[in-house]
Formats: C-alpha cells, sequence, structure tokens
C-alpha cells in the first residue's frame, strides 16, 4: 500500500521557530544567527560587538558548541551568556534554542545574539527564530569556501569578510570571492572587517542598528 | 550534513503513517533539494538505525533529488541552476529567488499490513 503525504522534514523545527520569532519580536528583541566555519572570529566579532554597544543596548547571547564552555566565559563578560552543548551535534536547532532562552533575563533585552556552531553547512538548514543570518568567512579560511559550501551565502542577510587585516598575508583571492559571491547572490550587503584593528567595524555596527530598527523588512530564509 | 538528525526528524511521521494504517514500513521516499547537500547513503543508514525497533526497521528510505531552478527579479525569467551559479542568463546579475532545490520532504510510504495486527482486525 502506497501513501502520499508530502510534508517538510523540518516542519516541527520550523514551527517552533515561528513560536520564538514570534515570542522575541513581542518583546521588541532582534535576534541575528552567526554562522561560519569554526576558528573565522564569531566569538571575538560578538566580544568588540557587545563592548560597542554596552550601556546603549540591554545584550545576550546563546552560544553553541560541540563541547565546552569556553566561549561562554568569554562573551559572559560583556553580557549575560547561555551555553548550549550539543554533545557532537553539527549545529543548533530550535529546540535547543527554546530551551536555552528560560536560563536568560530577557527583559530589558534588545539584541539576543545566536553564535551557532561553527559549521558551513549544517546550521543553514535550520531556522531558529532569529531575524537575519548574518555569514562570515575569514581570509585565512581561502575564498573557495563561497563556492564549495553556497547555501550559506544564498540565505545570507550580511556577509562580513574577517580577519581583514590578514590581507596582506595570505593568498586570499579577493576579485575571485566577489566574483563567486555574485555569482550565488548579487545583493546582499559584504562588509571587510577586523574585530583586531577595528577596520570596517563602524560599518557593521551601523548595519546591525539599521537591521534592528527594521527586522520586519526582509523575511529571512530559514 | 545532518543526516542522522534528519533521519530522526523523519522517523515519527513515518510512524505516525505506519500506525494509523496499522502496517509495517516497507520503504519511504524523500525529496531532497541539491541544495540540501543530503547524503543519500547517509541519510538511508541513518534512518535504518534510527528505525530499529520501530515498524520501520529496515524500511528502504529512497531520497529524490530536485534540481536547482531560480526566478530573476528583475525580467522573471526561470532558469536552471548549475555549479551553484545564480546568474540570470539575460540579465547577467545574480538577484534571484531559489524556485526549486531547497526541498526537504517526505513525499510517500510503502506500507504493508502488519500480520499480527491485521489477524486481529480480519
Amino acid at each position: 500500500m502506497r501513501v502520499d503525504v508530502v510534508h517538510n522534514v523540518l516542519k516541527l523545527n520550523d514551527a517552533l521557530a515561528q513560536q520564538i520569532r514570534a515570542d522575541l519580536r513581542g518583546r521588541g528583541i532582534f535576534c541575528p544567527n552567526l554562522i561560519s566555519s569554526p576558528g573565522s572570529g564569531k566569538t571575538t566579532l560578538l566580544e568588540r560587538t557587545l563592548e560597542h554597544f554596552r550601556g546603549t543596548w540591554g545584550q545576550a547571547v546563546i552560544v553553541g558548541d560541540l563541547a565546552t564552555s569556553r566561549d561562554a566565559e568569554r562573551l559572559a563578560e560583556y553580557a549575560q551568556t547561555v551555553q548550549i552543548n550539543t554533545d557532537g551535534g553539527c549545529h543548533l536547532d530550535a529546540a535547543m534554542v527554546a530551551n536555552a532562552m528560560p536560563h536568560l533575563d530577557l527583559d530589558g533585552v534588545d539584541v539576543l545574539y545566536i553564535e551557532n556552531v561553527g559549521n558551513l553547512v549544517c546550521p543553514v538548514g535550520y531556522d531558529l527564530g532569529h531575524d537575519a543570518k548574518v555569514a562570515l568567512i575569514s581570509v585565512t579560511e581561502g575564498e573557495d569556501k563561497v563556492a564549495k559550501y553556497p547555501r550559506l551565502w544564498r540565505e545570507a542577510d550580511v556577509v562580513l569578510l574577517t580577519k581583514a587585516d590578514l590581507l596582506q598575508y595570505v593568498p586570499f583571492d579577493v576579485a575571485r570571492f566577489y566574483e563567486d559571491l555574485r555569482a550565488l547572490n548579487g545583493t546582499v550587503p559584504v562588509l571587510e572587517v577586523s574585530s583586531m584593528t577595528g577596520q570596517g567595524m563602524d560599518a557593521w555596527f551601523e548595519w546591525l542598528t539599521a537591521r534592528r530598527e527594521s527586522p520586519n523588512a526582509q523575511e529571512p530564509a530559514a | 550534513m545532518h543526516e542522522l538528525s534528519l533521519a530522526e526528524a523523519i522517523l515519527p511521521s513515518v510512524l505516525a503513517i505506519a500506525e494509523e494504517h496499522r502496517a509495517r514500513v516497507m520503504s519511504l521516499t524523500i525529496q531532497a533539494g541539491a541544495l540540501q547537500m543530503i547524503v543519500a547513503e547517509s541519510l538511508a543508514m541513518g534512518f535504518l538505525a534510527v528505525a530499529e525497533g520501530t515498524a520501520a526497521e529496515g524500511a528502504r528510505l529512497i531520497v529524490e533529488p530536485v534540481a536547482v531552478t531560480a526566478r530573476c527579479r528583475r525580467c522573471e525569467l526561470v532558469f536552471g541552476v548549475e555549479d551553484s551559479i545564480f546568474l540570470c542568463p539575460d540579465c547577467h546579475v545574480a538577484d534571484a529567488e531559489t524556485v526549486t532545490g531547497n526541498e526537504l520532504v517526505l513525499l510517500r510510504v510503502e506500507l504493508e499490513p502488519c500480520e499480527s495486527m491485521s489477524s486481529t482486525t480480519s
């Protein structure tokens, strides 16, 4: 006997993500989801970002890693932080975020950052209830990561080219990077930044500020 | 990719259908868009693992691939995407929404009446 069904494999995740999004928007909280490979500078970018907006916004962080609470210990110096250990899982899902949220005092929070597990593939498929996907690629990874892992760059709301201060030392082909990225996504804003020197960071802070003011401007791709 | 966690997400739906029809699952078909980057063998193996001891034990998981197509936001042309190049062949700009290629859908389930259950109903 054959039964035709046609239903989304991730419908439970997506339904929970919509609840999280509605909850956060109801509280006026903007939620960016940071996705990149391990070591591209998500945590350091967040440290500089939390520092910059301290006193301006109430901020909180949910950070995912396979193991250890090292990132949460770093970020807790700047804002309340919850660490999710996925125990080998390659991505965060909406249930993990929903379970982490009660560990934060969200009263007075304006921005809840989610630092996803370092991985260019799996985190892209899971809606977490975020307002925007922030994709990072560091110059030390090589420009070919754009063409090799296409989906993230398709769905990103902003792309940060991190460790830009190291461009002079590494053979990162900037022209090829833009060529590959523009073949995937001709409209996504690209910001060249360095958390170490501060290069380009004002543009990132401006993007966050503008996007927080109009999170509904663009519905995020799941 | 996260094939094992996808297998875990698929299992409850498949078991619910099996229970509704009082049947065992022989096979299931998953439609997977190329952008999902699903490894069919890993998903099938992951499903075998999570379905052990259930009405879907030993079921064959078939992946039906879907090619990527996109629609240009400027000229509305729908075009096939190869090698992740979303450039409109007419406008030469990648300002295109994905039409197909993002699917991840349980499409159909093949069932066989469960003997112990059918004997009680017949």
